[in-house]
């Protein structure tokens, strides 16, 4: 019996890539959970609200692109073919990974400004100070 | 509430007026025309032929900006401009700030009027 290479090559990519990306994901939950506490003053209610909408929608644009990006396109046909196809795949789907990763950094990094600017106090010291009537 | 003493007799203050006026803000921003009845009622004790020299804003507790420092008591009560006057106030940017500021104030009744020539549309309410 002949080993069908192109749906080896098929299997291990879902498999590295679905791995990978529950791994970035479980990643980014653990660790932006206590940013965004700290973000949200505490309220650890909304933070877990706000970070696993995040990770829901991180799961499902690289699970998509994953998806969409399966076909190979041509045949493989050797263990090498399968290896370089494999390699050439998943390293587009890290990059992926990597873009959406940093992505989510800068909403975690957007979000905190404005809750550090929503506190912060004035900028310069007053010229003088003065009675206000009523 | 900051309460800012804006020249009201000149075209480019009411101008800036009425655009701080409709801006989301952290902290309310009161108008109030400098030198006028209302506002000698409101601080008795300031020297109010100075603030139709340069803008000036009076916190609530009483703290008096002038000038540059008042431009960016009154960005830093927007959102959207709160990151560029703590940008604007650091000592690095202050005094170019501060010159530009002067400059504007001492060019304010001109500038208004050139805007007003240019076809800038003169608002009453």
């Amino acid at each position: 019996m002949s080993i069908d290479f192109l749906v080896v090559t098929y299997c291990f990519y879902l498999v590295i890539s679905i791995s990978l990306t529950v791994w970035v994901a479980r990643t980014l939950f653990r660790n932006g959970r206590v940013f965004l506490v700290d973000v949200f003053h505490g309220n650890a209610t909304l933070a877990d609200s706000v970070n696993h909408l995040l990770v829901v929608g991180f799961y499902l644009v690289n699970l998509g692109y994953v998806s969409l990006a399966l076909k190979l396109g041509y045949d493989v046909t050797s263990a090498r073919g399968s290896i370089e196809a494999l390699s050439q795949k998943v390293g587009v789907v890290l990059l992926v990974l990597g873009g959406m990763h940093f992505f989510n950094l800068y909403v975690f990094s957007r979000i905190r400004r404005r809750s550090v600017l929503e506190v912060a106090p004035p900028p310069v010291v007053p010229d003088a100070c003065v009675v206000r009537a009523r | 509430m900051l309460t800012v003493l804006y020249d009201s007799s000149c075209a480019l203050c009411r101008k800036t007026r009425y655009w701080l006026q409709d801006q989301p803000k952290y902290v309310e921003l009161e108008f109030v025309p400098a030198d006028s009845l209302e506002a000698r009622r409101l601080f008795p004790d300031l020297d109010h032929a100075s603030t139709l020299r340069d803008l000036t804003v009076v916190g609530s507790g009483g703290e008096l900006y002038r000038g540059a420092k008042a431009w960016v008591m009154c960005l830093w009560a927007l959102r959207e401009y709160r990151e560029t006057a703590l940008k604007l106030s650091t000592p690095e940017t202050m005094p170019m700030a501060r010159r530009l500021i002067a400059w504007v104030s001492r060019n304010r009744l001109w500038l208004g009027s050139a805007m007003e020539s240019l076809g800038f549309q003169r608002r009453t309410s």
